[in-house]
């Protein structure tokens, strides 16, 4: 058996978790992060969403329901962890534009608009208004993209087609890595006389970060990506993003890792099994991080009978009484009862009624976050995770 | 202003056998659906084509009518019917002398059985519980109710019969106090059409009492909603069913790749905008549960429910004749008729029985009925395709639980001009798997569109009424797996997508 003996242990590499680690990481400790899969962020637009419906995001979350997360964060901890993040992508050539206290709008594959308060600068030109006039350059054979519901909104809008020779989003994406490649579409756009007005593409800019930048100076327009259905290659650029930072902070990564067993010292946790095919690792710690996610990554698991179990620790977890309560009838009305179903947690971010001493919890696992009713998935994420950090940092001091 | 000999009202089994029927005899029809084919009952059952095991200790008749019906269907609809067989399995605690009642009345009426150890069973169906006393082994089928309604359309049309699908009746042309007619909507464009004829067929089945109080007659009956769930994958190559008398999810049947099971019987006051309770849920899979435990932890991807029609007492109809006990066909003396009740398994019989009546009292003429004797038209289409060779050809993949390609939603959209997503989802699959359209669907109508068919505003529309449609469905069997992909989808359309209620 391997082993390995840590300050801080991270269980959950989404954005939540891994922006925990590099506080801590920051801050000196010796961290590890332990993540079975990859997570959300990969599938969502790249965007931080930190609560929508309302002009400032950052003096919105103090009307939001008591027990909601963010209160446990306050404006402050929000303003460290957004800069943290941004500053994060920065390091690794990644530009983030918008503020905490201002949201904004992006167009979307669906061609409505969406409202989120950091975007990736690829995006900093997709607050279109419907009387602009819009280009829109697509890619043939791309099954995940589908200009109409977009031009449909425009009065003014002109489709132009590039064969990238794939299509997949992935493959669009890696094939504009080549700067060869990237010459060749440079040529096509030089000859076919597009019109003026902003320009749309599908986001497949590039898996790097810094391909966007370059073919922008080129072409010498105002371009900007439309997310599109998962794959997510914004969202990739961002988790590839936090997995270097903490890497080149000599973190240690347990990828594809699970946790197997968990062993104890009294209340507190002394160690993690890992389980892996043919080798299991050992891992001690003097505190650990819970951030495995909601349903959707397994760090939550809703049974037929109406009981939710945490996946790790088996914490007890709060959920809406009775099945039929946690979904309402109509689809396109957020704030289902199911989405208050997580980890309470106290003032430090521990679990309520454990009496374990050196475990916090951050992100989407959290209970009462409700993330798609308040828009407020990766901002809540960031924020509570820093915030986690913070507080384990103190417990570690 | 279209004339005709026959219209029909309603594309379910009953309605598309009726076509056939007339086809084969010559006579002219016109058939019109308020949705796709199958959109009532038909599409929402079990798709058990019955030996009539079920029935045969309660209702001899109704159970020699299925085992005759069976017999023939396998006959001619080769590529819709799979013959499974079935087994009408005995659990600890359930009566032995009711098996013995089974076999005997199973015998009377002429159905097949094969009395099995507990061993023998689950060497057929290694999934069964392992504690199962004994089994019934009896010649049931699982039948693919939406392929069976549109081969029944394919002899009709090839015999100049019109069907108008996605159309609605919503009022009856009058003249000197007969019904002389109908009119229709189109629910895409909003178009009317009327329609005349010298006789109107209401096989509408639940809303058989609507219909017919459009013309102004009353239909004394009460609705019963049954509700079903479909697992992720097939549990059992057999048709499984509990050898005790007919009750609440006794019915498990393998169809395609997922197995359905059922049902429930809750009386109801309207056809329309029916939910499917946790708690119904809960009664099937327990059931269900019982017959093959690994239901409990099978994955479900869907439950949906449909209404059978329950006729009251015979004496408010005006005319009526009980031609089985099964179903009723009655004269309203004013054009039209209805025909109501039966079962899916027994749907060329109602249908051959209904044009034997029109026949004689409308047009006075006797034609030999053949609906039992010629196969099934179209059956060349469904070429029982092996996935190993389709796996083959696959280039352009649109949805990927299903394995349907962007050619084959392309032909369906040029073969038949449709602007629907479940007319695609009928021919192809797709978005019959585990994510229920969730990934394919926004593919689909983006396809639609590049095809001209709608435009980009009208496939937003489709779309959402897709995915309230699909939610509808998987609403009920939200826990576990289920409910974490509903979460992936609900990011993707409401979050990405933004399309939340605003
Ligand atoms: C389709 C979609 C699109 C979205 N788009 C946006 C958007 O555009 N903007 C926005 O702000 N929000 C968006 N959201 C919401 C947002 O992405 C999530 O709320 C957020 O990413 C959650 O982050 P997290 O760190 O809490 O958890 P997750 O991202 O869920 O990460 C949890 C991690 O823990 C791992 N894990 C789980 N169990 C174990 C275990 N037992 N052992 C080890 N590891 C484990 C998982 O593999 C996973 O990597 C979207 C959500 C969805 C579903
Ligand atoms: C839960 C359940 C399970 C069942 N399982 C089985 C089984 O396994 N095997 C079996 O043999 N039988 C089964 N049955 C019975 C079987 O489903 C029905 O008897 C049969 O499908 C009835 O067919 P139908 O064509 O008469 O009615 P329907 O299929 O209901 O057709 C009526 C049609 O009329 C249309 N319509 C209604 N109003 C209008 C209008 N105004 N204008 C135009 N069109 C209109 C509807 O859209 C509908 O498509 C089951 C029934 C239920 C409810």
């Amino acid at each position: 058996m391997k082993t390995g003996k840590y300050d801080a242990v991270i269980v959950g590499g989404g954005i939540s978790g891994l922006m925990a680690a590099i506080d801590l990481t920051r801050k000196g400790r010796r961290v590890a992060v332990v993540s079975k899969g990859d997570p959300i962020c990969c599938l969502s637009t790249g965007c931080i969403d930190i609560l929508k419906g309302v002009d400032s995001p950052r003096d919105g979350i103090c009307d939001l329901p008591e027990n909601h997360p963010y209160h446990l964060v306050g404006a402050g901890g929000l303003d460290r962890a957004a800069g943290l993040f941004v500053s994060v992508m920065k390091e690794a050539g990644l530009s983030y534009v918008g503020n905490v206290g201002q949201n904004r709008w992006i167009l979307s594959p669906g061609g409505t608009r969406k409202q989120t308060a950091l975007v990736p600068e690829s995006m900093a030109h997709g607050n279109v208004e419907e009387n602009e006039t819009l280009v829109v350059i697509i890619f043939k054979g791309m099954k995940d993209f589908f200009p109409g519901y977009v031009t449909a909104k425009f009065q003014n809008a002109d489709v132009y087609e590039f064969d990238p020779g794939n299509g997949s989003t992935l493959g669009i994406a890696t094939k504009f890595d080549d700067p060869a490649f990237q010459e060749d579409f440079f040529k096509w756009f030089k000859s076919q006389k597009i019109s003026k007005g902003k320009i749309a593409l599908p986001a497949v800019l590039g898996t790097k970060p810094q391909v966007f930048g370059e073919l922008a100076q080129k072409l010498d327009r105002k371009i900007f990506e439309i997310p599109t259905l998962p794959p997510s290659i914004p969202g990739l650029r961002m988790f590839k993003a936090l997995k270097t930072c903490l890497q080149d902070a000599g973190a240690d990564l347990y990828w594809g890792r699970s946790v197997e067993s968990v062993e104890k010292d009294g209340d507190a946790i002394e160690a993690v099994t890992l389980a892996g095919i043919g080798r299991s690792t050992r891992i001690e710690a003097r505190a650990f991080i819970l951030a495995t996610g909601s349903f959707v990554s397994g760090g939550l698991y809703a049974r037929q009978d109406g009981v939710v179990k945490e996946s790790v620790f088996d914490l007890p977890a709060y959920v809406p009484e009775n099945r039929e309560s946690w979904f309402g009838h109509n689809f396109f009305e957020t704030g289902h009862g199911i989405e208050k179903a997580g980890i309470r947690v106290n003032g430090s971010f521990q679990p309520e009624s454990t009496g374990i001493p050196n475990l916090f919890v951050c992100g989407s696992i959290l209970a009462f976050s409700e993330t798609m009713k308040y828009g407020c998935g990766h901002g809540m994420a960031i924020a509570t995770g820093v915030t986690a950090a913070e507080k384990c940092e103190d417990h570690l001091a | 202003m279209i004339k005709t000999d026959v219209i029909i009202i309603g594309g379910g089994a009953t309605g598309c056998g009726i076509a056939r029927d007339l086809a084969l005899r010559g006579i002219a029809h016109h058939l019109i659906e308020k949705g796709d084919f199958a959109a009532g009952a038909t599409g929402a059952c079990h798709g058990l084509l019955h030996s009539g095991g079920r029935y045969a200790v309660s209702d001899p008749e109704a159970a020699e009518e299925c085992i005759r019906e069976n017999m023939i269907l396998r006959k001619i609809g080769e590529k819709c019917v799979e013959q499974t067989g079935g087994l009408f399995v005995r659990l600890a605690g359930d009566s032995r002398r009711y098996r013995d009642k089974f076999l005997e009345s199973c015998d009377r009426v002429g159905i097949d059985t094969e009395l099995l150890s507990g061993a023998r069973a689950l060497d057929l169906v290694p999934k069964l519980n392992p504690s199962l006393e004994e089994a019934v082994r009896v010649p049931d089928c699982s039948i693919d109710p939406f392929r069976l309604c549109m081969l029944n359309a394919i002899t009709s049309k090839n015999r100049g019969g019109v069907f108008h699908r996605h159309h609605e009746v919503f009022e009856f042309i009058k003249e000197k106090g007969r019904l002389a007619g109908v009119r229709a909507r189109d629910r895409f464009t909003g178009e009317i059409k009327d329609l005349r004829a010298r006789v109107i067929i209401n096989a509408s089945g639940a809303w058989g009492k609507k219909i017919a109080n459009l013309a102004g007659h009353d239909l004394p009956m009460n609705l019963s909603k049954g509700s079903l769930v479909i697992t992720n994958h097939r549990l059992t190559n057999m048709v499984i069913n509990r050898l005790r008398p007919p009750s609440n999810g006794d019915i498990i049947v393998p169809n395609e790749a997922v197995c359905l099971a059922g049902t429930t019987s809750i009386s109801v006051d309207s056809p329309d905008n029916l939910v499917v309770g946790a708690d119904e849920v809960d009664i099937v899979t327990r059931e269900a549960g019982r017959m093959i435990p690994e239901f409990n932890s099978t994955r479900l991807i869907r439950a949906y429910t449909g209404v059978r029609p329950l006729l009251l007492a015979e004496k408010d109809a005006t005319d009526d004749r009980s031609v089985s006990r099964g179903f009723r066909i009655i004269n309203h003396q004013d054009g039209m008729y209805s025909i109501l009740g039966g079962k899916l398994s027994t749907y060329r019989l109602m249908a051959e029985k209904m044009v034997d009546t029109v026949l004689k009292e409308v047009f006075d003429k006797t034609v030999a009925c053949q609906t039992g004797d010629l196969p099934l038209e179209g059956q060349e289409f469904l070429s029982g395709y092996p996935l190993s060779t389709r796996l083959k050809d696959m280039k352009d993949i649109i949805c990927e639980c299903e394995l349907v390609t962007r050619k084959d939603v392309e032909s369906v959209i040029d073969r038949i001009g449709t602007k629907s997503i479940g007319d695609i989802q009928h021919r192809t699959r797709l978005g019959m798997g585990p994510c229920q359209g969730g990934f394919c669907t926004y593919r689909a109508l983006g396809i639609i569109q590049e095809k001209g068919k709608i435009t980009c505003d009208e496939s937003m529309g489709a779309l959402r009424e897709f995915l309230q449609k699909r939610f509808r469905g998987i609403r009920p069997a939200l826990w576990g797996d289920q409910l974490r992909e509903e979460q992936l989808v609900e990011g993707i359309y409401l979050n990405i997508m933004n399309m939340e209620q605003q």
